[in-house]
């Protein structure tokens, strides 16, 4: 089985010994994200993230099934995730890593379980048809972080994404082309964002958005989930050195802060994406003039 | 909502009767199987798991023997009887699994002396014999007490409790953290488990995974220690207990 090659003991001392004078190798301050990038893709729902050096894309596909017998009433919701080799040497194709399974539930429990996203409005005929919503989630690039880049990946991607608008007579249901009908922005109820916070020095030091270098060297790590009302959807710790709870108090004020900062980015770069998308507005849409040249004489 | 739990604002009684800050009946058992090296048997209400370590010992697989930088490496099987639950059915959210394994394996290999064993495996074997709530509190408990009886060095004893939020309304502000939840209530109520090293309020385990307001998590969080501090003290008679016979 492949693994991430190992930090050298030379390199896992400077970063240790920097991190107890206050420094971080990239100059970052402890509580700091690196740049995020957040671009939209020409179809809808196709969210790229850059978070320093991790990229991770998210695209979300809809489909029409069956619901399921014992929930007759909802839309299908599966969030999939996929480690390419490609971002790492670390990663192969068909045999999930823990890192990899540890995504998949964390993106299952802060986004599908927390209700993010309303299943209900997914539904078109109680029990015989609805829609099935797939988030795809590939890893580009893996520079560290990857659960809170894939966070800000699927919930940008949800939130870009239209579906296509449905005509219901009776039983009979026909889903109308994007050309036919505007298509619709999916139900949202809320927008819930990961922060990973990384400690050293048996818990007394924590770091926000960890590069591989730093996750390589960590003592553990807690994997906070927020929306920006201030609720908890998700918190993880799974294991590692055991830190004092109210340093964990701290932690969630810090989080929901940072997911503010976050949420508040998303929205910026959808209103851009909107902006771009609908150039000109009503006006150019009901304008009666062609794209005629008008300088050339007729006849 | 399958069940009403607003009855206990009332009386202050759970639906089995107890209060807030009751833990369920404990019983725990060391030492129940000859043929390995440590194990033990541990029942919290109806919660019953069954847990047996190999090792500290060579490998499956020869190509990998014992972790990384000359540390002993700890591996978990979590196994469920086809009768543990409501329904007899084949676990399908096997996902769920692989992460109580995983924060098995990374709770106990930064909290075992695994310097002390390098290139070797240490194997816990839990089974679940009855699923009522607190799985992942119940198979820690287990876990701690198998990998005492097998003489495996660790710094203090982890043991882990559930605690939730009784209030069902978001406004209501009275309301009473829960300790140890049985099934019916881990379905309707936000819960969180807490893992924590002995004596020491020090968290070692902390998965969350229902949304709850930002304030209620304190609360809780306080409750779920103060429940693994008396947890400890059960454990720990029940090893002096087992210690007493060989005196």
């Amino acid at each position: 089985m492949p693994q991430e090659a190992q930090i050298s003991v030379n390199e896992r001392a400077f970063i240790q010994d920097a991190l107890k004078e206050q420094l971080r190798l990239d100059g970052r301050a402890f509580d700091a994200f690196r740049p995020l990038e957040l671009t939209f893709g020409d179809e809808y729902g196709v969210a790229d993230v850059q978070l320093g050096k991790t990229r991770v894309i998210a695209r979300i596909s809809v489909d029409v099934t069956t619901p399921l017998p014992e929930r007759k009433f909802d839309g299908v919701f599966q969030i999939i995730t996929e480690f390419s080799p490609m971002a790492s040497p670390a990663f192969e194709v068909g045999r999930p890593t823990n890192a990899e399974v540890v995504l998949s539930r964390i993106l299952e429990k802060a986004i599908r379980r927390s209700n993010a996203l309303d299943t209900e409005s997914l539904c078109i005929i109680a029990g015989l048809k609805c829609f099935a919503l797939r988030a795809d989630v590939h890893v580009i690039d893996h520079d560290g972080g990857l659960i809170d880049a894939s966070c800000i990946a699927v919930m940008a991607a949800l939130q870009h994404f239209r579906r296509p608008d449905v005509l219901v007579e009776g039983e009979k249901a026909t889903v109308l082309s994007i050309r036919e009908r505007d298509p619709i922005p999916l139900s949202i109820l809320h927008q819930p964002l990961c922060v990973t916070f990384s400690y050293f020095e048996e818990g007394e030091l924590f770091l926000v958005d960890s590069n591989l270098a730093e996750e390589q060297v960590r003592d553990g790590e807690v994997i906070i989930t927020m929306n920006r009302h201030g609720e908890v959807c998700q918190i993880a710790k799974y294991g590692g050195a055991p830190v004092e709870p109210y340093a964990l108090f701290n932690l969630t004020s810090l989080a929901l802060q940072k997911v503010k900062e976050m949420s508040k980015f998303i929205q910026e770069r959808l209103d851009e994406d909107a902006k771009r998308r609908n150039a000109g507005g009503l006006l150019a849409e009901l304008s009666a003039e062609n794209d005629r040249p008008f300088d050339r004489p007729v006849g | 909502m399958p069940l009403d739990t607003s009855t206990y604002s009332l009386a202050l009684l759970r639906l089995d009767g107890r209060r807030w800050n009751e833990l369920r009946n404990i019983h725990a058992q060391i030492s129940t199987q000859a043929a390995a090296d440590g194990s033990s048997y541990l029942e919290m209400g109806n919660t019953k798991v069954l847990c047996t370590v190999t090792g500290p010992a060579e490998g499956r697989q020869s190509g990998q023997r014992g972790g990384k930088d000359n540390e002993a490496k700890v591996e978990v099987e979590i196994g469920f009887a086809g009768f543990s639950g409501l329904e007899r059915r084949k676990r399908k959210n096997d996902k769920r699994t692989s992460e109580m394994q995983h924060t098995l394996e990374t709770a106990y290999s930064s909290l075992l002396l695994t310097h002390l064993y390098p290139h070797s495996t240490i194997t816990l074997n839990i089974h679940i014999l009855s699923q009522d709530g607190s799985l992942l509190a119940a198979c820690i408990n287990a876990a701690t007490l198998a990998l005492i009886d097998a003489g495996i060095p660790m710094t203090d004893y982890l043991v882990a409790c559930t605690a939730a939020s009784s209030a069902t309304s978001a406004e209501s502000d009275n309301s009473d953290p829960l300790l140890d939840l049985n099934n019916l209530e881990e379905q309707e109520l936000s819960f969180l488990t807490v893992g924590t090293l002995g004596r020491s309020d020090r968290v070692s385990v902390l998965i969350m995974e229902t949304r709850v307001r930002m304030e209620r998590v304190e609360g809780m969080l306080a409750v779920g220690i103060d429940g693994c501090k008396r947890m400890r003290e059960i454990l720990d008679r029940v090893v002096k207990e087992y210690g007493q016979r060989f005196s």
